[in-house]
């Protein structure tokens, strides 16, 4: 055998085992998910295929799921979107306004981002209890806004200083404000990047559970992560048919935006990692 | 629209520290003119232009569009591009990549809301000048860098701006392109008859556009005047060397009094100064001056038999209709125009140095 | 001062101001709250006191913390290795010329997008006792003849957390590598190639030198997020058993739980300061790196 042919085998092998990898949790779910009982590989009883556990999961109001599922949604859409605001704004300045301090505003961000979680949240939780914000929407939006304007604002500098100045001289001469180079020039020429931006500031907040777990205490704010990790069955025994089905409901728009956008979200990885 | 620069300085603070852009510059444009800022790469003709279009502030020094005062140090007035209405067309073309060539062109109408039938008769006004209808609906990145540039005068031209700055437009285009697009900016500008400053380091382009051409050198005027005024009294060393081409011959002389006469040395030879020149050569106040002698003022192997050089022929080089000529006059390096063939390498020849066409500066080189 | 430049300034001051003030409000306020509620006896139904290191001095002396500091380095010290080793692995895969690549790197990126928590599930259904996936394996496969108590040992959760941890997190692992990969020259490799040597040769003398910065970026961030572990482990296995697979972030969690925000934010601020300790390493390693290649 040549070389090639042997590389050729060990590539497929490599990818046949990389996939296995990190897709068998995947269909594990689903196949517990859509039967009758969750231990019919112990028991030896054959797979039933079933819908009850995703009809309950989705129905059953006592569940609440739907409301979880709702305000994570709602709460990861609103941070996406404040982060991007927020960032485009500031990476706009730093890259195209000259005013001091502009580095050491990108360091400082650096620097903030590298503080754990942990150290914010109990603080955070006074906080929020003086204010009366437990248990609210905008207990997670502006923390989560705050904690992932970080890295955004690195992947859009990355993506702002690559457009052209002339552009900018170009629509500063055409009559435009400094806004409207921003909305008008900056932002659409950028448009992978606040996309990439977007995307991942949404995964970011639709994944994070510290906040979630700490400043929400029930469905009115409770958001998916927290709401499966405390998932209890209505009559004791773990209802793992149930919180697989969740899971799968949860995992679904993700893995969707991930295969849609695969490109975008790598970029916006590599830009923010490899910057930093 | 006039345009008159009065004492402008600009300073700029970077990491290296101070650098001087332009220094202490006065430049009057008359109304309709096509005037060209010439000069080597980084000797401030982008910093001047920013000035005028409002891109940057200057360090001091005042600009007027005809009696309006659009930046004045003195006077804290300092107007914003959008309000001088300058129009700027730059080297990149600077086109907008997410908008097609309509909206690119329409964007400085969108901006001033004007409303969009006239938006519309405009941009069309504006691709017909510049026979560019076909390509409305495309994207630049689709584009030949000769229709990105239509494009990009197209936009400049659509709002009738008071001035119309150009930053070495042509550069980026090959050379065939760029003499069809110089003839074409010309007539544009004599048929809008708009104010127009036109940037290059190209000196033929200069030439051949500019009603007037301002020479810029390290931040500093060294001439402003006519392409012939130029060409024919270059007012220093800098000017007549950068002008033509090949550059003229600037050659250390000194002068002698021989038989009565007084004479140029070259090399080891010596040639007796014609009347003309011989006033200016009197008013020389040392016995040394820089002798600047166009390549075409030399033949060699004349046929008449005035008084000659003797030189060797280092190296020839083919110009298409003209040969250059290196020659070696005893060790000095003259480059002589010539259109006979027939130049072999290393052959002795007999020079006419036309003295009568000399250019005489005075000091160092 | 010139117009334009105030003018700019002001203009600045306007675009950055939402940033800062997020960050001021969100971010830094907390972590200095922390740091002040660290030196006190903040504690509910109690009156706060002023009472300076003694936090940090009962801290050192505390069981549960020195496990806690434990299980974190020991959690950090063997998952970050194999995420490094398997992702560059993944990131080669990633980075061959084969059809419906985009499809793999996609299938690669999932199990990072999903919540820490849905995964954390999964895994503990995985590792169920009597009936999870895990267990089956081993004993159909007769690899073990009794089911393994996974999450009931402390070596079973130990080595659990870790293989799902190396699951989630090594797709982050495989995309920064595989940006390094991507910038390799083509050029190189081909030399490579033209030079004779084998696969093997031209990835320990062309490939993993080339790789040496971003292989140490990737290092430190994988580090400095293993440091804060905290979702993952929280739902896999709850920090048991006895305590055997707790974070540090967990184990400040703990305390805020209980109402002990003084011990609590004390916990914090020693991870806090490895954390700084590490990044402070990574922005020296980052210089001496820039300053060598
Ligand atoms: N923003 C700036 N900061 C610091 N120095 C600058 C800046 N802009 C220009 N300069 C300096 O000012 C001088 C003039 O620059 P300018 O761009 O006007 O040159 P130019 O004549 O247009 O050259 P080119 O033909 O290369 O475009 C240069 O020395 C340049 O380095
Ligand atoms: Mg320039």
């Amino acid at each position: 055998m040549s070389e090639n042919t042997v590389r050729n085998w060990l590539v497929l092998a490599g990818i046949v085992f990389c996939l296995a990898f990190c897709l068998f949790p995947f269909i594990y779910m689903l196949v517990i998910s859509l039967s009758t009982r969750a231990d019919f590989l112990s028991q030896r009883a054959s797979f039933k295929f079933t819908l009850d556990n995703f009809n309950a999961v989705l129905t059953d109001g006592s569940l609440h799921f739907p409301d979880y599922l709702r305000n994570s949604f709602l709460i990861s859409l609103a941070s996406a979107f404040f982060c991007v605001v927020i960032a485009s704004l500031a990476a706009y300045a730093i890259t195209r306004l000259q005013f001091p301090g502009r580095m050491s505003l990108l360091f400082f961000a650096l620097a903030v981002s590298m503080f754990p979680q942990i150290g914010l949240v109990g603080y955070l939780f006074k906080f929020m209890t003086r204010l009366g914000w437990i248990n609210t929407y905008q207990a997670l939006v502006l923390p989560y806004t705050a904690w992932i304007l970080p890295l955004s604002l690195w992947i859009l500098v990355s993506y702002f200083s690559q457009i052209p100045r002339e552009l900018d001289k170009a629509a500063l001469v055409d009559g435009c404000t400094y806004r409207q180079i921003l909305c008008k020039v900056i932002l659409p020429v950028a448009a992978p990047g606040v996309l990439s931006v977007f995307l991942l500031s949404f995964i970011f907040a639709f994944n994070e559970f510290m906040f979630a777990l700490m400043l929400t205490t029930d469905y009115r704010a409770r958001t998916v992560p927290v709401g499966i990790a405390l998932f209890q069955g209505l009559h004791g025994q773990t209802p793992w048919g149930n919180i697989m089905a969740a899971s799968v409901v949860t995992t679904l728009p993700i893995v969707i935006l991930t295969l849609v956008f695969q490109r975008h979200i790598m970029a916006g990885l590599t830009r923010g990692a490899v910057k930093g | 629209m006039k345009v008159e620069l009065t004492d402008i300085t600009k300073e700029f603070t970077s990491l290296r520290g101070r650098v001087v852009a332009l220094d202490d510059i006065s430049i009057k444009i008359d109304e309709g003119e096509f005037f060209v800022l010439l000069g080597p790469s980084g000797c401030g003709k982008s910093t001047l232009l920013n000035l005028i279009a409002g891109l940057e502030k200057p360090t001091a020094g005042r600009i007027q569009f005809d009696d309006k005062v659009v930046a004045d140090t003195d006077r804290r007035i300092f107007l914003t591009p959008k309000e001088r209405n300058v129009a700027f067309v730059f080297q990149s073309y600077a086109l907008y990549p997410h908008l097609d060539v309509f909206e690119n062109i329409a964007f400085p109408l969108r901006i001033a809301r004007i409303e969009k039938a006239e938006i519309k008769k405009a941009v069309e006004q504006a691709a017909a000048t510049l026979e560019i209808t076909d390509l409305l609906a495309v994207r630049p990145a689709e584009l030949s860098g000769g229709q990105r540039q239509r494009v990009a005068i197209a936009r400049a031209i659509v709002r009738k701006p008071n001035v119309f700055l150009l930053d070495e437009p042509l550069s980026n285009l090959d050379a065939r392109l760029r003499i069809a697009m110089r003839a074409e900016i010309k007539n544009l500008q004599d048929k809008l008859g708009i104010t127009t400053v036109y940037v290059t380091h190209d000196q033929v382009e200069a030439m051949g556009l500019g009603d007037r051409i301002a020479v810029l050198n390290r931040g500093k005027i060294e001439q402003i005047g006519t392409p012939e005024s130029l060409y024919e009294k270059p007012a220093g060393i800098f000017v007549a060397q950068f002008i033509g081409s090949p550059p003229m011959n600037i050659i250390d002389a000194s002068i002698i009094k021989a038989d009565g006469k007084l004479c140029v040395v070259l090399g080891n030879q010596k040639l007796v100064i014609p009347s003309e020149k011989i006033r200016e050569i009197e008013g020389l106040k040392e016995n040394h001056f820089i002798l600047g002698l166009r390549p075409e003022h030399i033949t060699i192997n004349p046929p008449d038999n005035a008084q000659m050089l003797t030189a060797t022929i280092h190296s020839v080089e083919s110009l298409g209709r003209e040969t250059a000529v290196y020659l070696d006059v005893d060790g000095l390096a003259i480059t002589a125009l010539c259109d006979r063939e027939g130049m072999g390498k290393g052959r002795q020849v007999r020079v006419r140095i036309h003295l009568d066409k000399m250019h005489i500066f005075k000091g160092e080189r | 001062m010139s117009d334009i430049t105030d003018k700019e300034i002001k203009a600045a001051c306007v675009f950055i101001s939402p940033l800062i003030v997020l960050i001021f409000l969100f971010i830094l306020v907390p972590v200095l709250g922390t740091l002040l509620n660290s030196m006190f006896q903040d504690v509910a139904f109690l009156d706060k006191q002023f009472v300076f290191l003694r936090n940090f001095r009962q801290l050192f002396a505390d069981s549960g913390f020195r496990q806690a500091l434990k299980f974190t380095l020991l959690f950090v010290l063997v998952s970050v290795p194999i995420e490094i080793v398997l992702g560059m692995a993944f990131a080669m895969l990633m980075n061959t010329h084969i059809p419906l690549r985009g499809l793999l790197r996609a299938c690669v990126l999932i199990p990072w997008a999903i919540p820490a928590a849905v995964s954390g599930r999964i895994w503990e259904l995985i590792y169920n006792y009597s009936y999870g996936l895990a267990n089956f394996i081993f004993t159909e496969l007769g690899i073990t003849t009794e089911p393994v108590n996974w999450l009931g040992t402390s070596l079973g959760a130990f080595i659990a957390v870790v293989i799902a941890d190396v699951w989630k997190t090594t797709p982050f692992a495989a995309i920064i590598l595989l940006a390094g990969l991507q910038a390799i020259p083509v050029e190189l490799l081909n030399q490579a190639r033209v030079d004779r040597a084998n696969f093997l040769q031209v990835f320990y003398k062309v490939v993993l030198p080339l790789m040496k910065p971003i292989i140490i970026v990737a290092l430190l961030f994988r580090t400095i997020d293993g440091l804060r572990v905290f979702d993952l482990i929280y739902v896999l296995s709850g920090g048991g058993p006895g305590g055997a697979t707790t974070s540090i972030s967990h184990y400040a969690y703990k305390y805020f739980l209980g109402g002990d925000f003084g011990y609590g934010s004390a916990v914090s601020v020693i991870l806090f300061m490895i954390a700084f300790l590490l990044s402070v390493f990574y922005v020296k390693a980052g210089r001496f790196m820039t300053g060598q290649v």
